[in-house]
Formats: C-alpha cells, structure tokens, sequence
C-alpha cells in the first residue's frame, strides 16, 4: 500500500520516514463520526427539502423556498471567498448581477437558450472575478473590502445605463430552461400531482443545482486548495513560507466565488424571469455576507443555516408588517451575542463526540521526545515560576 | 563539499537604516550553521532576504544554484519603476517559489495557522508536492483520494519524526508552547528541503525541551538537510553548530568554529562592549549575554525557592 501511495506525489527530494506506528482507522457509521452524521444530516435535509411541493404547491410557497435555494448558494460562493480566504467582500453581489445579466442577454437579446447561456454565464463571471480581483487581491483586509464595494456599486450602475441592460428597467422575459423542444414552463405530472405552474417545477432544477453548488464548496474547502486558503486565512507570510502562491490561492477563490455566484444569477433569472438593478443593491451584499458570519464563517450547515435564516426570515415575520426588520435586526444582535463564533461554526464538534479522545498512540521512543531519565529541572519549580496551580508535593510542603 | 547556499555581499536598507550590511557566507550540504549576533545585528531581516521575503537593496544570493535575488534592468531603476515592478511578481522570485526550490523556514514568534488541526497544518506544507487539481477534487477521484491518503501518511511520518506526542486532530492553539514548536519544525520538513532555516527555534523552551532540540535538529541534519540557525543560547549553539557566523550591525565580524569564535575578541567585544578598565569580567552568568542553558536552570532553581520561601511566610 505505502508503495501504492508514493506515487500520488510528485517527486520531492525529500520523504519523510514511515509513521513509527499505524493511525486506527477514523470511526464510520452516523452517530460514531461527525462526517458519518453530516452526510445522514445532509441527506435528510435534501429529501424534506424535496418532498415540500408535494405538501404545499401553493406558487407562494415555491417561489421563498426558491428564492431561499439560491440565496444557499450564493452564500456557499461568498463562504469560499470570506470563510475560506479570508477575503472580506463587500461586493459579492456584483458577480450575481453579471450571472443574471449574461444569462439575461443571452436569452432574450441574442435569442440563445438558456442551457447555451450556462457556458457563457460561467465564463463571464471567470473573467469579472480576474477583472476585479487581479488589481485589488494584493491589498490586505479593510482596504481589499472598500475597493469591492466600489467595484460591486460599479457593476451596478453600469447596468443601469447600458441599453442593452435595459436601463433602470431591466430584462423582461427571460425564458425558462428548455430541452429538445421540452420546456419546463409546460405542466408536468409527478406520482399523480399535477405541478401546472412551471414555477413548481422549477424548484428541482434549483434544488440539483445547489445541492451540487454545496457538496463541490464543501469538497474544494477539505482538498488541498482549501487548504491552501484556510493558510493563507490564519497567515498569509507563513503560508508563502510553505510554498502556496498566496496571489493564485486568492484569486482563485475569488473566481470560485465569481462562478458559484453567477449560477445563483441565472438560476434567479430563470426563476423571475425579470431582473433590474435595483436587486443588486449593497445591502443585498451586506445580507449575504451577513448570512455568511451569522452561520459561522467556514462552515457549510453553518451558512446553510444562516442563508436560510436570513432570506427566510423576513418572509416568517411577515405579520408584524412594518416591525419585522426591526425583529429581525434584534434577532441578529441576540443570535451574535450568544453565538459570537456563528450558529454552526467550522471548528464545533458534536456534544456526543466530544469527550471522546482518540487512543493514545502506543509509547514511542521518538527521536525528538522527551526522555524520563533525563536531569531534568525539578517540575514543581517550573509551575511555581509559571504561575500554575503547585503540585501535590509542593501543596504538602507548603501545609 | 559544494556550497549550498552562497550569500555574497548582501544589503537591505531601510531608508538611512542599513539593516544588512554586506553580508556574505555559505552554507554547506548538510551542515549546522549557526548565526548569532546581539538583538537588531540584522540576522533576521537577512533570513528574510535570503528566503524571498524582503528584497535586499543589492547583493546575490544563489541557492542551489539559482537566483533569488533577481538583476533589475537599468532602465527601471531610471523611471524608478522598480518597486512597482516587483510588487507585481517581476524581477523578483516569491517566498512560495524559494521553497519550492527546496529552502524552508521557520518563524521567529511562532506562525502556525491557528484555524486549522495540527495534521493540517503539516498537510498544507505539502501544497506544490500533491497531485490534486481542481476536477479531481470536486469529483473524489481516486487519484484525489490516493494523494489525500499519501498526504495523510507523509505528515504522520513527520509528525512522528519530530516526536510529537499529542492529538493531531488538536487546534494548534490548543497545544502547549513547546508541542507547537515541534509542530512548526514538522510543518518546514514537511515541505521537503534542502536546506532549513530556524529563527530562533529554541525561544521559549524549556531545559529539556532545549535538549531534545538540540537531538532533533542533528537528527534533521542526518537526512542531509542543511540547517541554519539564528539562535540566542550560546549553550545550544556552542554544542550543535558546526560552523558560527557572527553579525553586528548588519556587517559578518566573524566566521569559524565554536571553538574560534569563543576565543574571538571581536566577537566578545560586540556582546559585551570594551570596558575602560580593561578588566576581565568574572561573572560566567554575565558573560552569556544571551542566558546558557545551565544559566537558566540555576535561575530557575533559585526563583523557585524564593517564591516557595514567599508563599512559606504568607500563610
């Protein structure tokens, strides 16, 4: 097997020894192992997500639960950038606006259909993520989130004095996704329910996209990219010292970013089949980011929950009428207060699993360890001088 | 033995400040050499230059070699571009790159990325060896899982050749001091060097954690790793080094064995100062500027006898 293994990496002039001894394997089944219960936790979630039309087909219903689809995703791009990276984005918006745009375009100007405008979506948004992040990945934090918030607010007003953005008005009549002559804006019929409206069915479109927008986030987090970003997160000079190229790290979670969010953008466009500029404001930047610390930076059920909470939430309290925002702002305080780290952060455990310490591994005579026998200072010296709690000796000679 | 490392003539300016001086050495194949020098001699603004991170006014430095220091064509010194050119990637070579050459490094106040469980802190030292792309890693491939699964391996190998003892799925900031520098020495090899630098590796160590250092690093030398070591505790270098450079103000006073340097007067004089009188000082605890090992465990021993006798008299 170690022979086997060798060869997955690249010639080094240097290998470290064999492990003095055999890691047990990681503990499986769902209740044993935190990634055991994330997946059972990650299926269940998508099946009830699934079944709701079935419950309640009311186009209300499937329009938020939609809408709250592709904020999941859209927070799943700017988790990539700001919780991975590290790169505080105040203009994250602005690729969903150039998702949107191109897709728009595409369809209704030049007549494409729409899974023709996905290639271009994905490429545009590529090149807006190198646009705007080329010059500015070389500043570092405050300055970096200033300059993405002019460039978010430029994108903006370009589209709302270009005409073939259709000015303030927008794009009408964007069309849905259709394939070989079938479109989905026709009725369909699912287990004996009819779904007439197309909106309806285009909630599964929606729901395959992003359950795919978060398992692939979730995967480039875990993989040597992601940790080539959470480095250069935690230190940027440390992580140059290891020989990650923190310029290329960044931007390419910049463009991670870009793509995620511009296939939020089209799905959105399908899904209102309208957009204007107004939908691309600052504040819809500062929600999704918002969405992203509240779940916990880094974490993906973390950000779920978080862009569920934040796109949802206004719609839940909506019987307070004109007080809602201002229970939702209390909400956030409260929720920040006691979850300062976010509701689900990336370093939590699960309670169950936390007492539980691996096996200590078997006493090893390692070339760096400790050895008993060695003179070593006197240990209840060095407490006392640490200002650590004396030890049972030292408490004996002191009564 | 063919040199490794060639340092010639280097200097860094900062502004009026000449921070490196005409610094020149070399550093041999699988040596222990070890820099020393009173606090602000320049050691580690020139560690600095010579792994890419700052960009010395002028000098070569050729490592295995290779340029680190790059020409900057006339011209652009004239439109005084240079600094702009070099911000952007030209005419200079990245950290990233000099380690990839296969020159790693420590840091003087521990830098170990505090987000991430010790096994990954090593894991992303791995970063320029694994074969993972961006497919491979959305999909799993198996080429993705065997390069996770040798990734793994590797680091648990140097995990275990540092003697490290603990949890590896801990937090960093979870370990004690001494644990996160052995995790930190991993981290380096785990990059596979040639040739590694250590900024003070024994700040803050205790007198057994010196010890097993000290083993450490010679074992690291057994690999056929140069190491180069800035290092404050005349006891650890006089034991470990082979070679010592010795720096004040930025210029190289001295060059040559333990044994040569401890009868330098040059180098006595820039630790110590010239006394007037010309007596000889008698205080051996004195005389280590920076505090030896023995020094410090007699300090220790009598700080913790005063403080016993303290909390004797308070109760």
């Amino acid at each position: 097997m170690a022979r086997d293994l060798a060869g997955a990496l690249k010639h080094a002039p240097l290998r470290a020894p064999a492990p003095l001894f055999e890691r047990p394997r990681a503990a499986g089944g769902i209740f044993d192992s935190q990634r055991g219960f994330m997946r059972a936790l990650g299926g269940l979630v998508v099946v009830l997500v699934a079944v709701l039309p079935f419950l309640d087909a009311s186009p209300y219903t499937i329009s938020i639960a939609t809408s709250a689809l592709i904020y999941v995703m859209l927070c799943m791009g700017l988790n990539v950038v700001v919780g991975y990276a590290g790169l505080l984005d105040l203009g994250y918006i602005a690729f969903f606006a150039v998702g949107a745009y191109v897709s728009g375009i595409f369809t209704t100007v030049l007549g494409f259909p729409m899974w023709l405008a996905l290639p271009a979506t994905i490429a545009a948004c590529i090149i807006a993520g190198i646009i705007i992040g080329a010059p500015t990945l070389r500043l570092r934090s405050d300055y970096l989130a200033i300059v993405t918030l002019g460039f978010g607010e430029i994108i903006r007003i370009t589209a709302n004095n270009l005409d073939i953005t259709g000015g303030p008005s927008g794009i009408h009549g964007i069309p849905t996704w259709e394939f070989l002559g079938w479109s989905f804006a026709d009725g369909f019929t699912i287990a004996g329910l009819e779904f007439p409206e197309r909106v309806v069915f285009y909630y599964f479109v929606a729901l395959v996209v992003i359950v795919v927008g978060v398992i692939g986030a979730g995967r480039l987090g875990k993989g040597k990219l992601g940790r080539a970003w959470k480095a250069v997160r935690d230190d940027e000079d440390a992580a140059e010292a290891m020989g990650i190229n923190t310029y290329i790290a960044k931007i390419s979670a910049y463009i991670i970013g870009a793509v995620w969010a511009g296939m939020a953008g089209q799905l959105m466009a399908t899904h209102l089949s309208a957009i204007s500029p107004n939908s691309f404001q600052f504040l819809y930047s500062a929600l999704i980011l918002m969405a992203v610390v509240l779940g916990g930076m880094g974490s993906t059920p973390g950000v779920i929950i978080g862009a569920l909470f934040v796109s949802l939430a206004p719609e839940l309290l909506r019987d307070f009428a004109e007080w809602r925002y201002l229970i939702f702002g209390i909400l956030l305080v409260v929720v920040m207060l006691f979850r300062p780290a976010g509701l689900w952060p990336a370093t939590a455990v699960l309670p169950w699993l936390k007492k539980r310490r691996p096996t200590p591994p078997p006493f090893t005579a390692a070339v760096g360890a400790y050895e008993p026998n060695e003179p070593a200072v006197e240990p209840s010296v060095m407490e006392s001088v640490d200002g650590l709690p004396a030890t049972d000796a030292e408490e004996g000679r002191r009564a | 033995m063919s040199a490794l490392l060639e340092v010639t003539d280097l200097r860094l300016q900062f502004g009026g400040v000449k921070a490196v001086d005409g610094l020149s050495f070399e550093v041999r194949e699988g040596e222990i050499l070890a820099v020393i020098g009173p606090n602000g001699a320049g050691k580690t603004s020139a560690f600095n230059c010579i792994s890419g991170f700052y960009l010395p006014t002028s000098g070569s430095v050729v490592f295995r070699g290779m340029h680190i220091v790059r020409e900057v064509p006339r011209i652009w010194h004239t439109l005084r571009l240079v600094q702009l050119l070099q911000r952007f990637g030209f005419y200079r070579v990245l950290p990233s790159r000099v380690t990839k050459w296969g020159m790693a490094r420590t840091f003087q106040n521990l830098r170990l990325f505090r987000e991430l469980s010790v096994l990954d802190n090593v894991k992303t030292a791995m970063h320029a060896n694994l074969r993972e792309g961006f497919w491979s890693t959305l999909l799993h491939t198996p080429g993705y899982r065997r390069a996770e699964a040798a990734c793994a391996r590797e680091a648990q190998g140097w995990l275990d050749f540092v003697g490290f003892e603990d949890d590896e799925e801990l937090y960093v900031t979870q370990l004690p001091y001494g644990e996160q520098r052995r995790v930190e020495i991993a981290r380096a090899l785990a990059t596979s060097p040639k040739l590694l630098l250590l900024d003070e590796p024994a700040a803050g160590l205790n007198f057994s954690e010196k010890q097993s250092l000290v083993r450490l690093i010679r074992k690291v030398r057994d690999l056929g790793v140069a190491v180069v070591l800035i290092e404050h505790d005349m006891g650890m270098v006089m034991e470990l080094a082979e070679r010592i450079v010795v720096l004040n103000y930025g210029k190289e006073i001295a060059d040559g064995t333990p044994a040569e340097i401890k009868a330098n007067p040059v180098v006595i004089e820039a630790y110590l100062g010239v006394d007037d009188d010309t007596e000889p000082i008698d205080d051996t605890r004195l005389r280590s500027a920076a505090v030896s090992a023995a020094a410090i465990a007699e300090a220790l021993v009598d700080a913790g006898e005063s403080s016993r006798g303290n909390g004797g008299d308070e109760r």
